[in-house]
């Protein structure tokens, strides 16, 4: 090798093993999006659901001033504990955990909590019979190129006529919707984009625990209960909110974590009006009546899954899981059913219409060994009035318009604002919680 | 296993047979990708409990195999067949968690040289197309997405940019430390976040780019 050659090489291999690297790995910087960000701003969260909840411990890790206002005298939203009716804890509000993968799955696995996967069989109400299998496939509801109409209309044109009416109902129960409103292709879609298993579980205490437990229990001292928020006037650099009593709190950024029925039905007043696209939004997503009634019995005459009836679509034993065995069978009632019975106007005329059902499913066994029930209305509950939300016919992307925060001041989070397959469950609310969470760093850091 | 080694040994005897060229890469990785760090950030602020924090996908090691149909001029071309694999590790209480993902890449070589003697400095330019397997357990077991799937499979296409030193080992052998880089602009993986942080469409894209730099040793054999 000549002298030049020599020099040659050695600039090359100075530019190629020097520069060129660093230059690489600079570029390569490892990005922090989360960690670095500081605020001195406050962040008031409206609502103390599983949403609002979890906001505000991520927010509180973070060491970000917060403070969550709830409407009603507990916390909770729709998960709610009823102790003292049977011998082990039950569910008022959500109780299955639709599958282990997600952040809920974690920490379940993280706190060891007892979960158990609910295989329970189910009968049929059908044509007056109790029976192990349905004739006809009922499993049409999944697949390429769906219709964008409803349960009912899809059903009725592939054959399943009125004798399906109360099994296509539960179907669409299972969304808390009555068949007439949801979706076909916008339910499938959603589906298309769950994640998160496919088993469900089942508690051994309860759903509401593992929320109180382990979440609410860092930021209970923050929650200022019986404060309903009726204005919020985000005009002025400080966004001041008003409640029912002419309270004012003053924050510089809000997470609005209220059921979509509240949204819709104009009980919080915003200043200056929402875009006319956002309530657009609003309107099209759908949320319908919902309840549970657990009905107590002395003997255990009921299979584990019922589905069918014409006043309850499904019942389901609800001991499945628990440690402890009192004969409790809950009536899981959504949509048109849950209406009707709510129009019945008492919690003793709603358990009748039920043990009349379960009398003539099981001879008379109902009435004969029944000994208390417990009626759970979330429609007539005036900080939720419905079940969960779900798709609607023409509803294309309103969740996603929904979800969208405003002027970096106003942040929505909540079950109806998940945009990717998991609202109607906790940890679809829990996880726009923290996308709000993120979303408000994000925004900080800009 | 019995078909490895018979090509193995039938690429090594085409080595010496001819003036092609044979090389086997082993070298230390380090990636880059925004996408899927701020998944794992997402993961990590989103589980405060977590007592151990996610790692970012970032060490890993890589192995290559490349055939040079002619060795003599200036500038040759071949055929190249990397595998790519990056683990991120992290034990909490009671949950451990682990990431893994694989990257196969195939492609088309262009190599430049100083001389037919073989000394000096080298510059390798590979055109590939790239598939990616991103593989997660939580204690132990299998994260399952969805009905059927655990891996977020990807695909897309990489440029890569290698630049070793040769040093004469003996006859036909010689060896390299080299580094290089590579770019994916595009990586199809609509189902990574379902396995970084058991959600969809929250906060990444169903795609990502990537940077790979690569520091290693490569053994030739012509």
């Amino acid at each position: 090798m000549n002298r030049r050659d020599f020099l040659k090489q050695t600039s090359a291999l100075t530019i190629g093993g020097i520069l060129f690297p660093s230059a690489l790995f600079t570029a390569c910087r490892k990005e922090n999006f989360f960690e670095d960000v500081t605020y001195d701003g406050k962040v008031i969260i409206i609502g103390a659901g599983a949403a609002g909840l979890y906001a505000a411990y991520i927010l509180k890790s973070k060491g970000i001033d917060f403070q969550i206002l709830e409407a009603s005298s507990t916390y909770g939203g729709r998960l709610g504990k009823l102790t003292g009716f049977a011998n082990f804890p039950i569910d008022t509000g959500a109780q299955w955990l639709h599958g282990e993968n997600s952040v809920l799955g974690d920490l379940i696995k993280s706190s060891k909590t007892k979960i158990t996967r609910d295989d329970s069989e189910t009968k049929f109400w059908f044509n007056n019979k109790l029976i192990d299998a349905l004739p006809q496939n009922t499993n049409i509801f999944e697949g390429e190129e769906l219709p964008d109409i409803s349960y009912e209309a899809y059903a009725l044109q592939n054959g399943l006529g009125n004798e399906y009416k109360y099994i296509i109902e539960n179907i669409a129960g299972d969304q808390g919707a009555a068949a007439s409103h949801l979706s076909v292709y916008g339910n499938n879609k959603d589906e298309e984009n769950w994640s998160a298993g496919d088993d469900d579980f089942k508690f051994e205490e309860t759903f509401f625990d593992l929320i109180d437990k382990e979440i609410a229990s860092q930021v209970k001292d923050q929650i200022l209960i019986n404060t309903i928020i009726t204005k919020i006037d985000y005009s002025q650099s400080e966004i001041k909110l008003t409640d029912s009593n002419n309270n004012t709190f003053n924050a510089n950024k809000v997470i609005i974590t209220v059921p979509i029925s509240i949204l819709k039905s104009g009980d919080i007043q915003f200043i200056p009006a929402l875009p006319i696209e956002k309530t657009t939004a609003f309107s099209k997503i759908g949320m319908d009546a919902g309840m549970k009634v657990f009905l107590k019995f002395s003997n255990k005459f009921f299979d584990q899954n019922i589905i069918g009836g014409s006043v309850c679509a499904a019942y389901a034993d609800d001991r499945i899981g628990k440690a402890q065995n009192d004969n409790i069978l809950l009536a899981f009632i959504m949509g048109n059913q849950a209406e009707y019975l709510t129009s019945l106007g008492s919690d003793v005329a709603i358990t009748a219409a039920l043990l009349q059902e379960l009398d003539l499913m099981y001879n008379g066994q109902a009435t004969a060994s029944f000994i208390a029930s417990h009626v759970e209305n979330w429609t007539t509950n005036p900080f939720v009035k419905g079940a969960y939300s779900y798709s609607t016919v023409g509803m294309g992307d309103a969740r996603k318009t929904a979800s969208q925060a405003l002027s970096e001041k106003l942040y929505f989070a909540g079950e109806a604002m998940n945009t990717n397959g998991h609202h109607q469950t906790v940890h679809g609310a829990v996880e726009t919680g923290y996308r709000e969470v993120m979303n408000i760093l994000t925004d900080i850091k800009k | 296993m019995k078909l490895i080694v018979l090509s193995f040994i039938l690429l090594i005897n085409l080595g010496f047979a001819s003036a092609q060229e044979f090389q086997i890469d082993a070298s230390y990785t380090y990636l880059y990708s925004k996408q899927w760090d701020k998944a794992i950030q997402t993961y990590n602020v989103s589980r405060p409990w977590l007592t151990e924090k996610q790692p970012l996908l970032i060490h890993g090691f890589n192995g290559s195999l490349s055939y040079i149909f002619n060795s003599v001029e200036a500038v040759n071309h071949g055929i190249n067949l990397s595998y790519t694999f990056v683990r991120s590790s992290a034990a909490s209480d009671n949950i451990e968690n682990n990431l893994y993902l694989h990257f196969l890449t195939v492609g088309y070589l262009l190599h430049y040289q100083r001389n037919e003697k073989l000394r000096g400095i080298y510059t390798d330019l590979i055109v590939s197309a790239k598939l990616s397997g991103l593989y997660r357990t939580i204690n132990g077991e299998p994260f399952v997405y969805s009905e059927t799937y655990s891996n977020a499979f990807g695909i897309g296409g990489d440029i890569r940019l290698k630049l070793g030193y040769y040093i004469p080992l003996k006859n036909t052998m010689y060896l390299s430390p080299f580094i290089s880089s590579a770019c994916t602009p595009y990586l199809y993986s609509p189902n990574s976040e379902a396995v970084i942080n058991q959600t969809k469409g929250l906060t990444s894209n169903p795609w990502t780019a990537l940077l790979t730099n690569q520091i290693g040793l490569t053994f030739h054999l012509k």
